[in-house]
């Protein structure tokens, strides 16, 4: 399988596992599109803002001293955004409704960061 | 002292991050991530620069910009409050004066205040001067200055040019 299929086959359990999810999406550390699923159209702007939001994330934590950073959360009064790093190549970004399980979607989508990140 | 807001922009690998970390007199906020891409250095700007220089009895605030198009909604974003613009090329890279230019325009459409040229890398061999960039932008060639924002004394020369040209628009 190619590395793009295998991304993809992974985007498409976290799907799987969670059904809510809207856009899914893998960027690379600079902000190009690698993978995503959902709305096509916007995925690409949606890849170099995931790369912002997690560049600005990491220099928010380390001023503030936060240590690490370990998630982006953008709130909105409908849906979420949520970012992780994928190693130091990549960030998973993906939305998904207010009233979501938090709790399941943050466990699951750092479980497929850390997979996404043997392949990136 | 009156804080300046400057948006230094460009496209990539122009020295904008390199003249802000020269410049500041404040500790740096840079957003660098590993770049994927082949753009001649090791990572770029994903968010912003920023830094802080007290210049003339102003404090100047400097952000710079990610070069990268797909990054025009920073430009939007920083471009907010602006007074004043640096724009960076460089010499040896003619065919990214099309980019640049873009990126003048995106920013002056938001923010029409008054904005200088700097060019870099003029110490490399085959380089466009100064005057030849300001003709290919069709910018004023008293806007347009040469400099190695590695240094100093150079960095800061077309930020004296752009406080002189705010102080008159004023
Ligand atoms: N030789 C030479 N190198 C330069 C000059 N200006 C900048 N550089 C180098 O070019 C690169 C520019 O990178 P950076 O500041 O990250 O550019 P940015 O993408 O505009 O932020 C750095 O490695 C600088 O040291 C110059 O005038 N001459
Ligand atoms: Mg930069």
């Amino acid at each position: 399988m190619s590395k793009q299929e295998q991304l993809q086959q992974l985007l498409g359990e976290l799907k799987a596992a969670l059904p809510e999810l809207k856009e899914i999406i893998v960027a690379s550390s600079d902000g190009l599109p690698v993978a995503q699923l959902g709305e096509s159209e916007i995925a690409t702007r949606l890849a170099a803002m995931a790369a912002t939001a997690h560049g600005l994330g990491k220099r928010i934590a380390t001023t503030t001293h936060l240590g690490n950073l370990v998630e982006i959360v953008i709130r909105g009064d409908q849906a979420y955004f949520i970012a992780y790093a994928i190693g130091d190549k990549g960030i998973l970004g993906l939305t998904t409704p207010a009233g979501s399980n938090l709790g399941l979607v943050r466990l699951e989508a750092q479980e497929y960061a850390r997979k996404l990140a043997g392949i990136l | 002292m009156e804080p300046l807001k400057i948006v230094i922009t460009g496209p990539v690998g122009a020295g904008k991050s390199t003249l802000i970390r020269t410049l500041s007199e404040t500790e740096v906020v840079d957003t660098d991530a590993i770049a994927t891409e082949a753009i001649g250095k090791p990572t770029t700007t994903v968010a912003l620069d920023h830094g802080t220089l007290r210049l003339d009895g102003h404090l100047l605030h400097l952000f710079g910009t990610p070069g990268q198009e797909r990054f025009d909604f920073m430009w939007e974003i920083l471009a907010e409050g602006a007074l004043g613009i640096l724009l960076m090329v460089r010499a040896d890279r003619p065919e990214t004066l099309p980019v640049a230019r873009n990126i003048l325009d995106f920013i002056k459409s938001r923010a029409p205040v008054p904005y200088v040229v700097g060019v870099t890398h003029l110490d490399q061999p085959k380089v466009w001067q100064p005057e030849e960039v300001a003709l290919f932008l069709g910018t004023p060639l008293e806007h347009t200055q040469g400099l190695d924002p590695r240094r100093p004394e150079e960095a800061v020369r077309p930020l004296v040019r752009l406080l002189e040209l705010i102080g008159t628009n004023a």
